[in-house]
Protein backbone atom coordinates (compact mmCIF):
# COMPACT_ATOMS: atom_id res chain seq x y z
CA UNK A 1 0.00 0.00 0.00
CA UNK A 2 1.55 3.53 -0.90
CA UNK A 3 1.97 5.59 2.07
CA UNK A 4 -0.31 9.01 2.94
CA UNK A 5 2.83 10.90 1.37
CA UNK A 6 3.21 8.96 -1.55
CA UNK A 7 -0.61 8.68 -1.84
CA UNK A 8 -1.48 12.35 -1.98
CA UNK A 9 2.27 12.74 -4.86
CA UNK A 10 0.72 10.42 -6.91
CA UNK A 11 -2.76 12.15 -7.19
CA UNK A 12 -1.40 15.59 -7.01
CA UNK A 13 0.29 14.96 -10.51
CA UNK A 14 -2.14 12.52 -11.92
CA UNK A 15 -4.88 15.62 -11.56
CA UNK A 16 -2.06 18.02 -12.57
CA UNK A 17 -1.26 16.05 -15.38
CA UNK A 18 -4.63 15.85 -16.64
CA UNK A 19 -5.43 19.84 -16.30
CA UNK A 20 -1.84 20.22 -18.18
CA UNK A 21 -2.85 18.29 -20.43
CA UNK A 22 0.34 16.04 -20.18
CA UNK A 23 0.11 12.59 -21.23
CA UNK A 24 3.76 11.48 -20.20
CA UNK A 25 3.25 12.49 -16.91
CA UNK A 26 -0.48 10.76 -16.25
CA UNK A 27 1.30 7.69 -18.08
CA UNK A 28 3.91 7.80 -15.81
CA UNK A 29 2.25 8.52 -12.65
CA UNK A 30 -0.40 5.86 -13.13
CA UNK A 31 2.48 3.48 -12.92
CA UNK A 32 3.79 4.68 -10.11
CA UNK A 33 0.23 4.00 -8.51
CA UNK A 34 0.11 0.48 -9.67
CA UNK A 35 3.37 -0.19 -8.49
CA UNK A 36 2.88 0.99 -5.40
CA UNK A 37 -0.40 -0.73 -4.79
CA UNK A 38 -2.56 2.03 -4.42
CA UNK A 39 -6.03 1.35 -5.57
CA UNK A 40 -7.08 2.15 -8.80
CA UNK A 41 -10.35 3.33 -8.12
CA UNK A 42 -8.56 5.76 -5.83
CA UNK A 43 -6.38 7.04 -8.40
CA UNK A 44 -9.02 7.75 -11.40
CA UNK A 45 -11.44 9.53 -9.09
CA UNK A 46 -9.25 11.23 -7.15
CA UNK A 47 -6.48 11.88 -9.94
CA UNK A 48 -7.44 11.58 -13.27
CA UNK A 49 -11.02 12.57 -12.35
CA UNK A 50 -11.03 15.74 -9.92
CA UNK A 51 -8.18 17.09 -12.49
CA UNK A 52 -11.01 16.80 -14.84
CA UNK A 53 -13.31 18.74 -12.42
CA UNK A 54 -10.38 21.71 -12.24
CA UNK A 55 -10.49 21.62 -16.06
CA UNK A 56 -14.00 22.12 -15.84
CA UNK A 57 -13.47 25.49 -13.59
CA UNK A 58 -10.99 26.52 -16.24
CA UNK A 59 -13.68 26.38 -18.43
CA UNK A 60 -16.22 27.84 -16.70
CA UNK A 61 -13.49 30.69 -15.95
CA UNK A 62 -12.94 31.10 -19.99
CA UNK A 63 -9.59 29.86 -19.44
CA UNK A 64 -10.07 26.96 -21.24
CA UNK A 65 -11.66 26.45 -24.49
CA UNK A 66 -12.72 22.95 -26.30
CA UNK A 67 -9.15 22.48 -27.79
CA UNK A 68 -7.80 22.64 -24.39
CA UNK A 69 -10.36 19.97 -23.24
CA UNK A 70 -9.96 17.83 -26.00
CA UNK A 71 -6.18 17.59 -24.62
CA UNK A 72 -7.26 17.20 -21.23
CA UNK A 73 -9.41 14.27 -21.66
CA UNK A 74 -6.12 12.53 -23.93
CA UNK A 75 -4.64 12.83 -21.22
CA UNK A 76 -7.13 11.54 -19.03
CA UNK A 77 -7.81 8.94 -21.20
CA UNK A 78 -4.06 8.25 -21.09
CA UNK A 79 -4.88 7.15 -17.12
CA UNK A 80 -7.54 5.38 -17.87
CA UNK A 81 -6.26 2.74 -20.07
CA UNK A 82 -3.22 2.03 -17.45
CA UNK A 83 -5.53 2.14 -14.69
CA UNK A 84 -8.77 0.56 -15.35
CA UNK A 85 -8.07 -2.86 -15.61
CA UNK A 86 -7.04 -2.78 -11.92
CA UNK A 87 -10.30 -1.99 -10.93
CA UNK A 88 -11.32 -4.36 -8.22
CA UNK A 89 -14.53 -5.52 -9.80
CA UNK A 90 -16.80 -4.88 -6.18
CA UNK A 91 -15.67 -1.56 -6.24
CA UNK A 92 -15.78 -0.65 -10.01
CA UNK A 93 -16.70 2.98 -9.15
CA UNK A 94 -19.82 2.28 -6.92
CA UNK A 95 -21.81 2.63 -10.15
CA UNK A 96 -22.91 -0.20 -12.23
CA UNK A 97 -24.81 0.23 -15.76
CA UNK A 98 -24.01 -0.38 -19.16
CA UNK A 99 -24.88 3.03 -22.22
CA UNK A 100 -25.75 3.06 -25.13
CA UNK A 101 -24.12 6.22 -27.04
CA UNK A 102 -24.26 7.38 -30.19
CA UNK A 103 -23.98 10.53 -33.04
CA UNK A 104 -27.89 10.04 -34.89
CA UNK A 105 -27.74 9.57 -38.61
CA UNK A 106 -26.91 12.61 -40.86
CA UNK A 107 -24.27 13.75 -38.16
CA UNK A 108 -20.72 13.48 -38.65
CA UNK A 109 -19.44 15.14 -35.60
CA UNK A 110 -19.12 13.35 -32.48
CA UNK A 111 -16.65 15.66 -30.42
CA UNK A 112 -19.40 16.14 -27.59
CA UNK A 113 -20.69 12.57 -27.54
CA UNK A 114 -16.88 11.58 -27.04
CA UNK A 115 -16.50 13.85 -24.35
CA UNK A 116 -19.99 12.67 -22.25
CA UNK A 117 -18.68 9.26 -23.60
CA UNK A 118 -15.51 10.40 -21.20
CA UNK A 119 -17.93 10.70 -18.05
CA UNK A 120 -19.29 7.04 -18.75
CA UNK A 121 -15.77 5.39 -18.54
CA UNK A 122 -14.67 7.46 -15.29
CA UNK A 123 -17.90 6.24 -13.92
CA UNK A 124 -17.56 2.82 -14.18
CA UNK A 125 -19.88 2.32 -17.16
CA UNK A 126 -19.93 -0.55 -19.58
CA UNK A 127 -20.69 1.95 -22.65
CA UNK A 128 -21.29 0.25 -26.00
CA UNK A 129 -20.30 3.37 -28.16
CA UNK A 130 -22.09 2.90 -32.18
CA UNK A 131 -19.89 5.69 -33.55
CA UNK A 132 -21.38 8.43 -35.97
CA UNK A 133 -23.79 8.55 -38.30
CA UNK A 134 -25.62 5.89 -36.99
CA UNK A 135 -29.03 4.26 -38.42
CA UNK A 136 -31.64 5.07 -36.30
CA UNK A 137 -33.07 2.14 -35.62
CA UNK A 138 -29.32 0.54 -34.27
CA UNK A 139 -29.39 2.38 -31.32
CA UNK A 140 -32.80 0.39 -30.18
CA UNK A 141 -31.82 -2.68 -31.04
CA UNK A 142 -28.32 -1.99 -29.29
CA UNK A 143 -30.32 -1.40 -26.18
CA UNK A 144 -32.39 -4.29 -26.70
CA UNK A 145 -29.44 -6.49 -27.16
CA UNK A 146 -27.58 -4.97 -24.03
CA UNK A 147 -30.32 -3.91 -21.82
CA UNK A 148 -28.56 -0.82 -21.20
CA UNK A 149 -30.41 1.68 -19.06
CA UNK A 150 -29.12 4.50 -20.46
CA UNK A 151 -29.34 5.53 -24.12
CA UNK A 152 -27.32 9.23 -25.03
CA UNK A 153 -27.65 10.12 -28.44
CA UNK A 154 -25.90 13.40 -30.10
CA UNK A 155 -26.73 15.59 -32.61
CA UNK A 156 -24.70 18.55 -33.70
CA UNK A 157 -26.89 20.31 -36.43
CA UNK A 158 -30.45 21.15 -36.12
CA UNK A 159 -30.46 18.95 -39.58
CA UNK A 160 -30.07 16.31 -38.11
CA UNK A 161 -31.40 16.44 -34.46
CA UNK A 162 -34.86 15.51 -35.71
CA UNK A 163 -33.38 11.82 -35.87
CA UNK A 164 -33.49 12.09 -32.06
CA UNK A 165 -37.01 12.23 -31.84
CA UNK A 166 -37.90 9.00 -33.66
CA UNK A 167 -35.39 7.55 -31.75
CA UNK A 168 -36.96 8.37 -28.44
CA UNK A 169 -39.83 6.85 -29.87
CA UNK A 170 -38.85 3.62 -31.21
CA UNK A 171 -36.69 3.01 -27.54
CA UNK A 172 -39.86 4.10 -25.14
CA UNK A 173 -42.18 2.01 -27.18
CA UNK A 174 -40.16 -0.88 -26.34
CA UNK A 175 -38.81 0.31 -23.11
CA UNK A 176 -40.15 2.95 -21.30
CA UNK A 177 -37.91 3.02 -18.71
CA UNK A 178 -34.81 3.39 -20.42
CA UNK A 179 -33.00 6.81 -19.52
CA UNK A 180 -32.66 8.86 -22.67
CA UNK A 181 -29.91 12.29 -22.87
CA UNK A 182 -29.45 14.34 -25.51
CA UNK A 183 -26.60 16.04 -26.38
CA UNK A 184 -25.34 18.70 -29.03
CA UNK A 185 -25.66 22.31 -30.09
CA UNK A 186 -29.29 22.68 -31.21
CA UNK A 187 -30.96 20.57 -28.29
CA UNK A 188 -32.36 22.83 -25.87
CA UNK A 189 -34.49 22.07 -22.63
CA UNK A 190 -37.62 22.59 -24.93
CA UNK A 191 -36.46 20.11 -27.47
CA UNK A 192 -35.71 17.88 -24.65
CA UNK A 193 -39.00 17.81 -23.62
CA UNK A 194 -40.65 17.80 -26.44
CA UNK A 195 -38.77 14.69 -27.86
CA UNK A 196 -39.57 13.07 -24.45
CA UNK A 197 -35.97 12.79 -23.05
CA UNK A 198 -34.97 12.40 -20.02
CA UNK A 199 -31.43 14.90 -19.89
CA UNK A 200 -29.68 16.62 -21.87
CA UNK A 201 -26.19 19.05 -22.66
CA UNK A 202 -26.53 21.61 -25.57
CA UNK A 203 -22.65 21.79 -26.85
CA UNK A 204 -19.34 19.74 -26.71
CA UNK A 205 -18.35 22.55 -23.64
CA UNK A 206 -22.26 22.07 -21.98
CA UNK A 207 -21.21 18.28 -22.39
CA UNK A 208 -18.00 18.39 -20.71
CA UNK A 209 -19.24 20.77 -18.20
CA UNK A 210 -22.43 18.21 -17.80
CA UNK A 211 -20.21 15.27 -17.56
CA UNK A 212 -17.70 16.83 -15.54
CA UNK A 213 -20.81 17.76 -12.82
CA UNK A 214 -21.42 14.23 -13.00
CA UNK A 215 -18.10 12.58 -11.94
CA UNK A 216 -18.05 15.17 -9.19
CA UNK A 217 -21.55 13.81 -7.68
CA UNK A 218 -20.25 10.34 -8.67
CA UNK A 219 -16.62 11.26 -6.12
CA UNK A 220 -18.93 13.00 -3.62
CA UNK A 221 -21.59 9.93 -3.22
CA UNK A 222 -18.26 7.68 -2.97
CA UNK A 223 -16.57 9.85 -0.41
CA UNK A 224 -19.71 9.94 1.13
CA UNK A 225 -20.13 6.47 1.33
CA UNK A 226 -23.58 6.55 -0.27
CA UNK A 227 -24.42 4.07 -2.61
CA UNK A 228 -25.14 5.02 -6.41
CA UNK B 1 -43.16 55.28 -56.51
CA UNK B 2 -43.68 51.51 -57.79
CA UNK B 3 -41.86 48.52 -55.15
CA UNK B 4 -38.82 47.35 -55.88
CA UNK B 5 -38.31 43.95 -57.23
CA UNK B 6 -36.85 41.70 -55.12
CA UNK B 7 -33.63 41.46 -56.79
CA UNK B 8 -32.98 45.37 -56.77
CA UNK B 9 -33.75 45.38 -53.01
CA UNK B 10 -31.54 43.14 -52.55
CA UNK B 11 -28.81 43.88 -54.22
CA UNK B 12 -29.20 47.86 -53.33
CA UNK B 13 -29.74 46.84 -49.97
CA UNK B 14 -26.24 44.90 -49.54
CA UNK B 15 -24.93 47.91 -51.10
CA UNK B 16 -26.32 50.12 -48.14
CA UNK B 17 -28.61 52.04 -50.63
CA UNK B 18 -32.12 52.69 -49.55
CA UNK B 19 -34.58 50.22 -50.18
CA UNK B 20 -38.38 50.95 -50.06
CA UNK B 21 -38.27 48.04 -47.04
CA UNK B 22 -36.45 45.29 -45.38
CA UNK B 23 -35.36 42.70 -47.69
CA UNK B 24 -36.26 38.90 -46.36
CA UNK B 25 -33.56 36.90 -47.34
CA UNK B 26 -30.73 34.79 -46.32
CA UNK B 27 -27.28 33.69 -46.73
CA UNK B 28 -27.61 29.98 -45.59
CA UNK B 29 -30.07 27.14 -46.94
CA UNK B 30 -33.98 28.62 -47.69
CA UNK B 31 -35.11 25.67 -49.28
CA UNK B 32 -38.92 24.78 -48.05
CA UNK B 33 -40.84 21.07 -48.21
CA UNK B 34 -43.50 23.24 -49.50
CA UNK B 35 -41.63 23.54 -52.77
CA UNK B 36 -39.53 19.73 -52.74
CA UNK B 37 -43.25 18.64 -52.39
CA UNK B 38 -44.81 20.55 -55.01
CA UNK B 39 -41.73 19.48 -57.40
CA UNK B 40 -43.14 15.74 -56.56
CA UNK B 41 -39.13 14.82 -55.67
CA UNK B 42 -37.58 13.35 -52.55
CA UNK B 43 -35.31 16.02 -50.43
CA UNK B 44 -32.08 13.45 -51.29
CA UNK B 45 -32.86 14.11 -54.88
CA UNK B 46 -32.89 17.42 -55.27
CA UNK B 47 -29.15 17.68 -54.32
CA UNK B 48 -27.47 16.54 -57.53
CA UNK B 49 -29.60 18.23 -59.84
CA UNK B 50 -29.30 21.96 -61.06
CA UNK B 51 -32.62 21.89 -62.17
CA UNK B 52 -34.08 20.66 -58.93
CA UNK B 53 -32.02 23.32 -56.94
CA UNK B 54 -33.19 25.89 -58.99
CA UNK B 55 -36.70 24.86 -59.02
CA UNK B 56 -36.90 24.64 -55.30
CA UNK B 57 -35.25 27.50 -54.64
CA UNK B 58 -37.57 29.76 -56.62
CA UNK B 59 -40.75 27.51 -55.83
CA UNK B 60 -39.65 28.69 -52.28
CA UNK B 61 -39.36 32.04 -52.22
CA UNK B 62 -42.81 31.66 -55.01
CA UNK B 63 -44.33 30.37 -52.19
CA UNK B 64 -43.69 32.64 -49.27
CA UNK B 65 -42.45 36.11 -50.74
CA UNK B 66 -38.53 36.13 -50.33
CA UNK B 67 -36.72 38.35 -51.91
CA UNK B 68 -33.66 36.26 -52.60
CA UNK B 69 -32.56 32.57 -53.64
CA UNK B 70 -29.96 30.42 -52.68
CA UNK B 71 -27.80 27.06 -53.46
CA UNK B 72 -26.71 24.83 -52.39
CA UNK B 73 -28.37 23.22 -49.54
CA UNK B 74 -26.18 20.98 -48.23
CA UNK B 75 -22.00 21.20 -47.13
CA UNK B 76 -20.95 18.44 -49.04
CA UNK B 77 -20.11 19.41 -52.23
CA UNK B 78 -16.33 20.39 -52.41
CA UNK B 79 -15.66 17.90 -50.14
CA UNK B 80 -17.19 15.35 -52.32
CA UNK B 81 -15.53 17.15 -55.50
CA UNK B 82 -12.01 16.66 -53.04
CA UNK B 83 -12.90 12.67 -52.89
CA UNK B 84 -14.02 12.65 -49.46
CA UNK B 85 -17.45 11.32 -50.84
CA UNK B 86 -20.75 11.73 -50.08
CA UNK B 87 -23.56 10.16 -48.36
CA UNK B 88 -27.12 11.35 -49.73
CA UNK B 89 -29.25 8.90 -47.49
CA UNK B 90 -31.40 8.45 -50.82
CA UNK B 91 -33.74 5.71 -48.68
CA UNK B 92 -33.44 7.38 -45.23
CA UNK B 93 -37.03 8.67 -43.95
CA UNK B 94 -38.20 12.29 -43.71
CA UNK B 95 -35.14 14.92 -44.27
CA UNK B 96 -31.49 14.28 -43.66
CA UNK B 97 -28.65 16.71 -44.81
CA UNK B 98 -26.24 14.88 -46.64
CA UNK B 99 -22.71 14.56 -45.19
CA UNK B 100 -19.00 13.79 -45.72
CA UNK B 101 -18.41 10.17 -45.18
CA UNK B 102 -14.84 9.94 -45.14
CA UNK B 103 -12.32 12.29 -44.19
CA UNK B 104 -7.85 12.56 -44.55
CA UNK B 105 -6.61 10.39 -41.64
CA UNK B 106 -4.02 13.36 -40.83
CA UNK B 107 -3.41 16.49 -41.71
CA UNK B 108 -0.27 15.48 -43.56
CA UNK B 109 -2.68 13.69 -45.88
CA UNK B 110 -4.83 16.29 -47.01
CA UNK B 111 -4.17 16.44 -50.46
CA UNK B 112 -6.49 18.19 -52.72
CA UNK B 113 -6.51 16.85 -56.12
CA UNK B 114 -6.14 19.74 -58.98
CA UNK B 115 -9.34 19.17 -60.62
CA UNK B 116 -11.25 19.39 -58.07
CA UNK B 117 -13.28 22.28 -58.89
CA UNK B 118 -14.74 20.60 -62.14
CA UNK B 119 -15.59 16.88 -59.91
CA UNK B 120 -18.62 16.00 -58.19
CA UNK B 121 -21.13 17.87 -58.18
CA UNK B 122 -19.23 21.84 -58.34
CA UNK B 123 -20.33 21.88 -61.85
CA UNK B 124 -24.59 20.72 -60.66
CA UNK B 125 -23.87 24.24 -58.14
CA UNK B 126 -22.75 26.27 -60.90
CA UNK B 127 -24.95 25.16 -63.54
CA UNK B 128 -28.36 25.91 -60.85
CA UNK B 129 -26.97 29.63 -59.55
CA UNK B 130 -26.21 30.58 -63.81
CA UNK B 131 -30.29 29.37 -64.15
CA UNK B 132 -30.58 31.85 -61.49
CA UNK B 133 -29.30 34.54 -62.23
CA UNK B 134 -30.35 34.04 -65.79
CA UNK B 135 -33.79 34.32 -64.50
CA UNK B 136 -33.33 37.33 -62.87
CA UNK B 137 -36.49 37.65 -60.70
CA UNK B 138 -34.60 37.14 -57.00
CA UNK B 139 -31.55 38.23 -55.46
CA UNK B 140 -29.17 35.01 -55.81
CA UNK B 141 -26.89 34.01 -52.91
CA UNK B 142 -23.97 31.95 -52.79
CA UNK B 143 -22.42 30.55 -50.09
CA UNK B 144 -18.78 28.88 -49.36
CA UNK B 145 -18.12 27.51 -45.56
CA UNK B 146 -15.06 29.45 -44.47
CA UNK B 147 -12.00 27.50 -43.83
CA UNK B 148 -11.87 26.15 -40.43
CA UNK B 149 -15.32 24.70 -40.94
CA UNK B 150 -14.41 23.05 -44.45
CA UNK B 151 -11.40 21.88 -42.43
CA UNK B 152 -13.81 20.12 -40.00
CA UNK B 153 -15.76 18.60 -42.62
CA UNK B 154 -12.51 17.06 -44.79
CA UNK B 155 -10.59 15.88 -41.46
CA UNK B 156 -11.15 15.22 -37.80
CA UNK B 157 -12.38 18.46 -35.84
CA UNK B 158 -10.60 17.14 -33.49
CA UNK B 159 -7.44 16.64 -34.98
CA UNK B 160 -7.55 20.10 -36.01
CA UNK B 161 -8.40 21.72 -32.60
CA UNK B 162 -6.22 19.52 -30.75
CA UNK B 163 -3.47 20.73 -33.49
CA UNK B 164 -3.45 24.12 -32.65
CA UNK B 165 -1.83 23.11 -29.95
CA UNK B 166 0.46 20.30 -31.09
CA UNK B 167 1.10 21.37 -34.38
CA UNK B 168 0.89 24.12 -35.18
CA UNK B 169 2.94 24.53 -38.21
CA UNK B 170 0.79 21.91 -40.09
CA UNK B 171 -2.37 23.40 -39.05
CA UNK B 172 -1.71 26.41 -40.49
CA UNK B 173 -0.80 25.05 -43.58
CA UNK B 174 -3.36 22.82 -43.30
CA UNK B 175 -5.68 26.37 -43.01
CA UNK B 176 -3.73 27.64 -45.91
CA UNK B 177 -5.02 25.26 -48.31
CA UNK B 178 -8.71 25.25 -47.67
CA UNK B 179 -8.28 29.25 -47.62
CA UNK B 180 -7.51 28.96 -51.42
CA UNK B 181 -10.42 26.69 -52.20
CA UNK B 182 -12.32 29.08 -50.46
CA UNK B 183 -11.65 31.90 -52.38
CA UNK B 184 -11.70 29.80 -55.75
CA UNK B 185 -15.19 28.43 -55.43
CA UNK B 186 -16.54 31.74 -54.15
CA UNK B 187 -14.76 33.74 -56.64
CA UNK B 188 -16.34 31.58 -59.20
CA UNK B 189 -19.45 31.56 -57.83
CA UNK B 190 -18.99 35.91 -58.08
CA UNK B 191 -18.19 35.58 -61.89
CA UNK B 192 -21.09 33.65 -62.45
CA UNK B 193 -23.28 36.81 -61.20
CA UNK B 194 -24.38 36.36 -57.67
CA UNK B 195 -25.38 39.09 -55.65
CA UNK B 196 -24.05 38.37 -52.40
CA UNK B 197 -21.52 36.20 -51.34
CA UNK B 198 -21.55 34.58 -47.41
CA UNK B 199 -18.59 32.45 -45.95
CA UNK B 200 -20.03 30.28 -43.40
CA UNK B 201 -17.31 30.31 -40.53
CA UNK B 202 -19.98 27.89 -38.80
CA UNK B 203 -17.77 26.67 -36.33
CA UNK B 204 -15.16 29.05 -35.37
CA UNK B 205 -17.42 30.58 -32.43
CA UNK B 206 -16.55 30.95 -28.65
CA UNK B 207 -18.22 27.88 -27.83
CA UNK B 208 -15.01 25.65 -29.27
CA UNK B 209 -12.07 28.74 -29.82
CA UNK B 210 -11.22 31.42 -27.39
CA UNK B 211 -11.00 34.78 -28.54
CA UNK B 212 -7.00 34.27 -28.76
CA UNK B 213 -7.09 31.47 -30.48
CA UNK B 214 -9.59 32.95 -33.42
CA UNK B 215 -7.41 35.80 -33.29
CA UNK B 216 -4.46 33.50 -34.60
CA UNK B 217 -6.27 30.59 -36.37
CA UNK B 218 -9.12 32.27 -38.00
CA UNK B 219 -9.09 36.09 -38.32
CA UNK B 220 -5.87 35.92 -40.58
CA UNK B 221 -7.46 33.29 -43.21
CA UNK B 222 -11.02 35.51 -43.51
CA UNK B 223 -8.72 38.97 -44.26
CA UNK B 224 -7.26 36.95 -46.81
CA UNK B 225 -10.53 35.89 -47.96
CA UNK B 226 -12.61 38.68 -48.03
CA UNK B 227 -9.67 41.01 -49.73
CA UNK B 228 -9.49 38.54 -52.42
CA UNK B 229 -13.50 39.05 -53.13
CA UNK B 230 -15.71 41.68 -54.38
CA UNK B 231 -17.97 43.16 -52.28
CA UNK B 232 -21.38 42.49 -51.32
CA UNK B 233 -19.60 39.87 -49.50
CA UNK B 234 -20.80 38.32 -46.09
CA UNK B 235 -19.56 36.97 -42.74
CA UNK B 236 -21.41 34.48 -40.91
CA UNK B 237 -20.79 32.79 -37.68
CA UNK B 238 -23.21 30.55 -35.31
CA UNK B 239 -22.73 29.73 -31.66
CA UNK B 240 -20.95 32.26 -29.23
CA UNK B 241 -19.53 35.74 -30.91
CA UNK B 242 -20.37 38.26 -28.02
CA UNK B 243 -16.45 37.76 -27.79
CA UNK B 244 -15.16 38.43 -31.20
CA UNK B 245 -17.85 40.92 -32.72
CA UNK B 246 -15.31 43.28 -33.00
CA UNK B 247 -12.14 40.99 -34.93
CA UNK B 248 -14.87 39.88 -37.10
CA UNK B 249 -16.16 43.23 -38.31
CA UNK B 250 -12.06 43.84 -39.26
CA UNK B 251 -11.78 40.88 -41.86
CA UNK B 252 -13.20 42.84 -43.96
CA UNK B 253 -16.68 41.37 -44.93
CA UNK B 254 -19.46 44.21 -45.56
CA UNK B 255 -22.23 41.89 -43.71
CA UNK B 256 -21.74 40.59 -40.45
CA UNK B 257 -24.22 37.90 -39.58
CA UNK B 258 -24.98 35.96 -36.81
CA UNK B 259 -27.11 33.07 -34.86
CA UNK B 260 -29.81 33.14 -31.86
CA UNK B 261 -27.17 33.42 -29.19
CA UNK B 262 -25.32 36.78 -29.75
CA UNK B 263 -26.46 40.05 -28.52
CA UNK B 264 -27.23 42.06 -31.01
CA UNK B 265 -27.66 45.04 -29.03
CA UNK B 266 -24.21 44.98 -27.61
CA UNK B 267 -23.31 44.45 -31.12
CA UNK B 268 -24.48 47.17 -32.85
CA UNK B 269 -23.22 49.39 -29.92
CA UNK B 270 -19.68 47.57 -30.49
CA UNK B 271 -19.73 47.75 -34.38
CA UNK B 272 -21.60 51.35 -34.97
CA UNK B 273 -24.36 52.14 -37.79
CA UNK B 274 -21.72 51.70 -40.87
CA UNK B 275 -21.80 47.80 -40.91
CA UNK B 276 -25.15 45.73 -42.24
CA UNK B 277 -25.68 43.29 -39.32
CA UNK B 278 -28.07 40.00 -40.06
CA UNK B 279 -29.97 37.82 -38.12
CA UNK B 280 -30.46 36.43 -35.75
CA UNK B 281 -33.73 34.63 -34.85
CA UNK B 282 -33.34 30.09 -34.08
CA UNK B 283 -34.60 29.16 -37.28
CA UNK B 284 -35.70 25.73 -35.74
CA UNK B 285 -37.29 27.35 -32.47
CA UNK B 286 -39.38 30.04 -34.42
CA UNK B 287 -40.41 28.26 -37.90
CA UNK B 288 -40.88 24.74 -36.77
CA UNK B 289 -41.94 24.91 -33.23
CA UNK B 290 -43.43 28.09 -32.03
CA UNK B 291 -47.21 28.61 -32.93
CA UNK B 292 -47.49 31.46 -35.77
CA UNK B 293 -49.12 33.99 -33.14
CA UNK B 294 -45.74 33.82 -31.40
CA UNK B 295 -43.37 34.68 -34.35
CA UNK B 296 -43.65 38.14 -35.03
CA UNK B 297 -42.40 39.15 -31.64
CA UNK B 298 -39.79 37.07 -32.72
CA UNK B 299 -39.05 38.74 -35.45
CA UNK B 300 -39.63 42.22 -33.93
CA UNK B 301 -37.35 41.59 -31.66
CA UNK B 302 -34.47 41.19 -34.17
CA UNK B 303 -35.60 44.34 -35.59
CA UNK B 304 -35.81 46.31 -32.27
CA UNK B 305 -32.19 44.65 -31.00
CA UNK B 306 -30.97 46.65 -34.33
CA UNK B 307 -30.50 44.16 -37.89
CA UNK B 308 -30.63 45.59 -40.32
CA UNK B 309 -32.43 42.52 -42.30
CA UNK B 310 -34.02 39.56 -40.71
CA UNK B 311 -32.07 36.63 -41.21
CA UNK B 312 -32.42 32.70 -39.38
CA UNK B 313 -29.38 32.12 -37.66
CA UNK B 314 -28.82 29.06 -39.62
CA UNK B 315 -30.26 26.96 -42.77
CA UNK B 316 -33.98 27.06 -42.04
CA UNK B 317 -35.12 23.66 -41.36
CA UNK B 318 -37.20 22.82 -44.43
CA UNK B 319 -39.94 21.44 -42.87
CA UNK B 320 -41.49 24.85 -41.66
CA UNK B 321 -44.74 25.60 -40.70
CA UNK B 322 -45.88 27.79 -43.75
CA UNK B 323 -47.90 29.81 -40.97
CA UNK B 324 -44.55 30.87 -39.09
CA UNK B 325 -42.57 31.67 -42.48
CA UNK B 326 -45.79 33.66 -43.15
CA UNK B 327 -45.47 35.56 -40.09
CA UNK B 328 -42.04 36.10 -40.26
CA UNK B 329 -42.46 37.64 -43.84
CA UNK B 330 -45.25 39.40 -42.74
CA UNK B 331 -43.78 41.38 -40.03
CA UNK B 332 -40.71 42.23 -41.64
CA UNK B 333 -43.01 43.89 -44.56
CA UNK B 334 -44.70 45.66 -41.81
CA UNK B 335 -41.87 46.45 -39.57
CA UNK B 336 -39.46 46.75 -42.30
CA UNK B 337 -40.47 49.78 -43.99
CA UNK B 338 -38.46 51.34 -41.41
CA UNK B 339 -35.17 52.77 -41.89
CA UNK B 340 -32.49 50.75 -40.16
CA UNK B 341 -29.20 51.30 -38.45
CA UNK B 342 -27.23 51.09 -41.60
CA UNK B 343 -29.92 50.96 -44.49
CA UNK B 344 -31.88 54.03 -45.23
CA UNK B 345 -35.26 53.81 -46.81
CA UNK B 346 -36.72 55.56 -50.42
Amino acid sequence: MASEEKRAEILKNLSEGVVEYDEDRVKEYSNIALDEKMDAYDAIMNGLAAGMEIVGDLYDRQEYFVPEILMCADALYAGLDILKPHLKIDDASGVKGQVVIGTVQGDVHDIGKNLIKMMFDVGGFTVHDLGRDVPLEKFAEEQLKTDSEIVALSAMMTTTMMGMKKVIAMIKEKNPDVAIMLGGAPVTKDVANLFGADGYAESAGNAVQEAIKMIGQLRKLKEDGVPA
Amino acid sequence: MAAMTPKERVKKFMKREPVDTMPIFSGMGMVTVQAINKMGIRFAEVHGSPDYLAKSATLSADIFGFDSVIVPYDMCTIPEAMGRGCSTYANAEGILYPTVPTKWENLDAADINPDWASKARMPVVEEALKKLVSEGKYGVGGWVLGPFTLGGQVIELDLLLKGIKKEADKVQAFMKKMTSVVIDVAKRYQSLGVDYMTIREMGSGTDLLSPRMWKQLIQPYLREIFEALESPKVLHICGGTDLIVEMMNDCGADALSFDQKNNLVETRKKIGNDVILLGNFDPYGTLCQKEASEVPAVIKGCIDAGVDAVWPGCDIWPDVKPENVEAWVNTVRELGKQPSPAVGRL
